[in-house]
């Protein structure tokens, strides 16, 4: 349209700021990689010389790959716990109103904003009197606890936009309650049940708090050694988990948005 | 009259590579209503948002009142719009919608609260002020469009499809409420829609339009009765297409032969020299049928393949010439039903149809 | 009802004809129908239990446990019943008769053979300064192999410490005794009861400025990241699709990257041999480092960033549900660019904003990573003394009361954001 001065001054302003802000988001992330492959000792620029000892360090050494193995355990663990009472949660939320609806949603979904710190001293007392502090169990279900209302929020969103006629046209078509679940009601929200698997998944991946709590000291997450590696004696090794840590959260968004576009383009065709 | 606006050979395109208008050429009178009629896509909107100035024209001019506008912006043209879904502020109440264009004008609050109220009454919504949009019914969301378009006078008024999402018992009802505003406040209306009979209801004159060119401008009866090509023809009202060839043709008559070597004698209109390719095309009340046939230049034996019962008239659908889907009308209350399977006389005069060129059929 | 109109119509049938049984099909339809209802209800609640079960106890769980320790005190009465059944007895006023002496002197007596004296003696040190040394040298004096149980302990208590004449002291002991106390409460609220039971503030308390600390910076964090949030959002929803996809690109991945990558990106970007401090100099703008870690401005800037997507995607969500033409319309009505944008744009956003700083500001109270990798010591907030308290100075029941305050002010932001949201018809994910 026909712009005024102020118009076409306010539109390059803002796209200077708005190109600024994408930049302070990424630039962190950029500036972290090339230290990945410094020969260095300290994360610091510049860079001196190439060298993948640090990948090496990383991957080789017992302690760093004893920890990547039981982040992708636990996570995948945690997640897998948070996706199936989450789904079904969100299933029973989606399919009748009964007394105390309101309540038991807010509990469901209080572990999204109730502060880690307390909840971990919480199970620091809670746990040890199971017996279950400093064990991989106890670490899984605090985990699987913080995973479960991602994956009651996507999955209730899949639900929202899910036209239950289908399920009564299935049913008038001869499919038994089971039936009309599996092969009508799942294929729809399946992208919703796997985008809250995957933020489960990070939500554990990422989770450090807790463990600090719960773990024994040899029990290592990638996230548990950043932290005390940021802490005690910050090495490029650092940059190398951070890389790993990117290129993982590179899969999850790609996915993620893949997973969108199909229910996206699901629904359109629906509609 | 005195022409408000003008376009002078307005070219616009979106991608540098398709023109949505092309060598556009339109002007408005004051005081007019002047439909712009076209199929979806044929770029009716893009014409309105150049003139309201949402969109550039790519080549040619716009003039108001002899000035050019393709530097001025929007709200320095003192244009009202309806736009299709209302554009309602869904934050503010109804008041305060008509009371926006007043607020943004400095006006004193004493005159602004004077005419929302006068503008409600206008579109007799004297009650709803202090609702919120979504409170409203359809049909009073789009009264409330129409009288924030017009509470501050505004030199012209567009309205892009502003009937097309209420049923149409209210929108029959509408558009004989715009038309009634049009008379009483002789505000400009410049109209978009693509259904013919709206069009053909409330507009002065209608814009034609197919493919971003103007097929046709002109008032509702001579588009109805002399479409100057097959497009406006078939687009505009209904008809029955006689596809053919030229077989001789002088300046006002030509004779076309159908494929199964049937002739017929039509007013000429854009149809091509003889061998070339011709449609005639009849209207189905121009379409005589039984013994009023008989006096026809042009007459014909069919066979009734479908009576339906409207009323005021039949609608007859006739077999002939290799086909069953000519149309005629007969009005209620003769003799008796023609019998399905019986044959029928039929037949139209020389000035009822009209040969044309099938090139500029399509839209 | 159509039900309940049809089982009306079935039994005045049903009357008015002879004996037919009252079996009209209106019958079955209500009943089938609360039938299927019922049926559909207990079916909801079977699909919600177990993750509700499950959260009950790992979630719900824990949190109970850790706030039940503000007000349930019983490390004084643990290790010392009689004294504490002494207490409960005794009206409060003045001094206790001997008898409670009498049942202090047997418990330090029996809890310093135990070895379990220091537990009291730490819960003593909270309320009275002194507190611990003034219990402990008591049970030194009783553990000495040649100390023989007094007829008058309340003289072999002043003969140790005139301490254990005032009346002070033994009010302290009084509410220490359990089972509930406010003390922690009232301590995390910088607030002390006197022995007349007076509440006043106390002169030395350090909570509330933590508090304030916790949500100025919570508040400043907020700020900002509305500040760039916002027009970000904006362009992201408004500018053509490559645009759009990178931008939303930019703000995703830091999204889902891990906490401590971006944290640790952040001390390579802030800290004195940092890139930024390099350029800075590179460019002659400074000569020495600036401090940009381990202070206030390291905290807000990586707490922005961390934080930022959380106010940039509801934003987003809202900005995307705005038509357009409610802009045009405001222009062909007259409005110049800035007053559409100002009157009609910016009011349709006001659910975006609100949820996204609601959002940022929940969960900004709670951080306790970032400050404690790139904060000082006056940037750490209540999450940390939390952690301090419950790992460093085993003192349980402040850590407990702090945990209430944190989750009272998350509880009531996040009812507010309940009502924001739901006012809009859904959750911004
Ligand atoms: N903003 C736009 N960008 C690109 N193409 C557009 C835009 N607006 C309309 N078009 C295209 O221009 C053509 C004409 O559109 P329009 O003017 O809306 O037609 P109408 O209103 O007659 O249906 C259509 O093919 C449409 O896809
Ligand atoms: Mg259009």
């Amino acid at each position: 349209m026909p712009r005024t001065p102020i118009e076409r001054v306010a539109g390059v302003t803002l796209a200077v700021v708005a190109a600024l802000v994408a930049l302070f988001l990424i630039a962190p992330l950029l500036a972290i990689l090339p230290l990945s492959v410094s020969d260095g000792q300290f994360l610091v620029y510049p860079i001196r010389g190439f060298s993948l000892r640090w990948f090496e360090t990383f991957f080789a050494s017992e302690r760093w790959a004893l920890a990547i193995r039981n982040s992708f355990a636990i996570g995948a663990t945690a997640a897998s716990i948070a996706t199936v009472l989450g789904t079904l949660a969100a299933i029973g939320l989606a399919r009748a109103n009964f007394r105390g609806k309101k309540f038991v949603t807010a509990v469901l979904l209080s572990p999204l904003i109730v502060p880690i710190v307390i909840y971990a001293v919480g199970l620091y007392f809670f746990f040890a009197r199971m017996g279950l502090t400093q064990t991989y169990t106890g670490i899984v279900l605090a985990h699987a606890a913080l995973g479960s209302p991602f994956v009651v929020v996507t999955v209730g969103a899949a639900l929202a936009n899910f036209d239950h006629t289908l399920m009564r046209a299935a049913s008038g078509l001869g499919a038994s309650p089971l039936v009309a679940f599996r092969r009508v009601m799942l294929p729809i929200v399946l992208p919703g049940v796997l985008t809250g698997a995957l933020f489960a998944f990070a939500a554990s991946f990422d989770e450090v708090v807790t463990v600090i709590f719960l773990a024994a000291p040899q029990q290592r997450t990638i996230p548990r050694e950043m932290f005390s590696g940021i802490r005690e004696n910050i090495s490029p090794v650092i940059a190398a988990a951070s890389v790993v840590m990117i290129v993982t959260a590179v899969l999850l968004v790609a996915t993620v948005e893949w997973l969108r576009r199909r229910s996206l383009r699901a629904r359109q065709q629906a509609g | 009259m005195v022409d408000i606006v003008s376009f002078d050979k307005v070219s616009k395109s979106y991608d540098g590579r398709a023109y949505v208008v092309r060598d556009l050429d339109l002007s408005i009178a004051q005081g007019e209503f002047l439909t712009l009629l076209g199929p979806s896509g044929s770029g009716k909107t893009t014409t309105l948002m150049m003139l309201a100035g949402f969109e550039v024209p790519t080549s040619g001019e716009i003039y108001l009142d002899g000035k050019p506008l393709s530097r001025r912006p929007p709200h320095e043209r003192d244009i009202g719009m309806v736009f299709q879904n209302y554009a309602l502020f869904p934050h503010l109440s109804v008041a305060e919608n008509l009371a926006f264009p007043l607020e943004v004008r400095h006006r004193p609050r004493a005159e602004i609260r004077q005419r929302v109220e006068a503008a409600l009454e206008m579109v007799r919504l004297p009650q709803v002020g202090a609702r919120k949009p979504a409170q409203l019914s359809g049909g009073q969301q789009q009264r409330v469009a129409l009288a924030r378009a017009l509470v501050f006078e505004p030199r012209l008024v567009l309205m892009d499809e502003p009937l097309g999402a209420l049923d149409k018992q209210l929108r029959d009802h509408m558009q004989y409420e715009i038309r009634a505003l049009h008379d009483r406040l002789g505000v400009t209306v410049v109209y978009v829609t693509h259904d013919q009979s709206e069009a053909l209801t409330m507009s002065n004159r209608i814009a034609v339009f197919a493919g971003g060119r103007v097929r046709q401008l002109a008032a509702p009866d001579v588009l109805y009765e002399t479409p100057s090509d097959l497009f406006v023809a078939t687009f505009v009202g209904e008809s029955n297409v006689f596809a053919g060839t030229v077989a001789a043709r002088d300046d006002t008559v030509a004779r076309v032969a159908l494929a199964d070597g049937t002739a017929m004698a039509a007013t000429a209109m854009d149809a091509g020299a003889a061998g070339a390719a011709a449609a005639v095309v009849v209207r189905p009340e121009k379409l005589l049928l039984g013994p009023l046939a008989e006096t026809c230049e042009n007459r014909f034996t069919g066979q009734v393949a479908d009576v339906v019962y409207h009323g005021d008239h039949l609608r007859v659908r006739l077999a002939a010439f290799g086909r069953d889907d000519i149309i005629g009308r007969m009005p209620t209350g003769g003799p008796a039903l023609p019998a399905i399977g019986a044959s029928l006389a039929f037949g139209f005069d020389r000035a009822a149809a009209r040969a044309y060129d099938p090139a500029h059929g399509a839209g | 009802m159509g039900g309940a109109e049809l089982s009306a119509a079935a039994s005045g049938a049903g009357a008015g004809g002879a004996v037919v049984p009252p079996a009209g099909p209106g019958r079955n339809l209500v009943r089938d129908h609360a039938r299927a209802e019922r049926r559909r209800r207990l079916q909801a609640i079977g699909l919600v239990a177990p993750l509700f079960l499950f959260l009950l106890f790992s979630f719900v769980g824990p949190i109970a446990d850790m706030l039940r320790r503000s007000v349930y005190d019983m490390d004084l009465a643990g290790v010392w019943p009689r004294t504490a059944a002494a207490m409960h007895a005794w009206d409060g006023n003045g001094l206790p008769p001997d008898s409670a002496f009498a049942a202090l002197g047997a418990d330090i007596r029996a809890s310093a053979e135990a070895g379990r004296v220091a537990v009291a003696a730490q819960r003593l040190n909270y309320p009275i300064s002194g507190g611990r040394s003034l219990v402990m040298n008591m049970a030194r004096r009783v553990e000495a192999d040649d100390f023989k149980p007094p007829a008058d302990w309340r003289a072999a208590f002043l003969d140790a410490d005139p301490a254990w004449g005032s009346a002070e002291t033994w009010s302290a002991i009084r509410r220490a005794s359990g089972p509930v106390t406010d003390y922690f409460l009232l301590n995390a609220l910088d607030l002390h009861k006197d022995a007349a039971g007076h509440i006043s503030r106390a002169p030395d308390g350090i909570f509330l400025s933590i508090l304030w600390r916790t949500f100025s910076i919570s508040g400043v964090v907020t700020l900002f990241a509305l500040l760039l949030g916002y027009p970000l959002a904006y362009v992201m929803t408004h500018s053509s699709g490559r645009v759009a996809a990178v931008l939303t690109l930019f703000v995703l991945l830091p999204f889902w990257t891990s906490l401590l990558v971006r944290t640790a990106a952040w001390i390579v970007l802030l800290q004195d041999q940092g890139i930024i401090n390099k350029a800075l100099m590179a460019i002659g703008l400074i000569d020495h480092p600036v401090r940009l870690m381990f202070n206030r401005v390291g905290v807000v800037i990586a707490m922005v960033h961390v934080l930022l997507p959380f106010m940039v995607l509801p934003l987003a969500a809202v900005m995307r549900g705005i038509r357009p033409e409610t802009v045009r319309a405001a222009r062909s009505l007259g409005a110049h660019p800035w007053t559409a944008f100002r009157r009609i744009y910016v009011p349709q956003t006001m659910p975006g904003v609100g949820a996204g700083v609601l959002l940022v500001f929940i969960s900004a109270i709670g951080y306790y990573i970032t400050p404690a990798l790139v904060g000082g010591a006056d940037d750490q907030m209540l999450s940390y003394f939390i952690a301090f308290y419950t790992n460093e100075t085993v003192n349980w029941g402040l850590a407990a009361a702090l945990a209430v305050v944190l989750l009272a002010a998350t509880a009531v932001l996040a009812a507010i954001y309940a009502r924001v949201v739901a006012s809009r018809g859904g959750l911004v994910t």
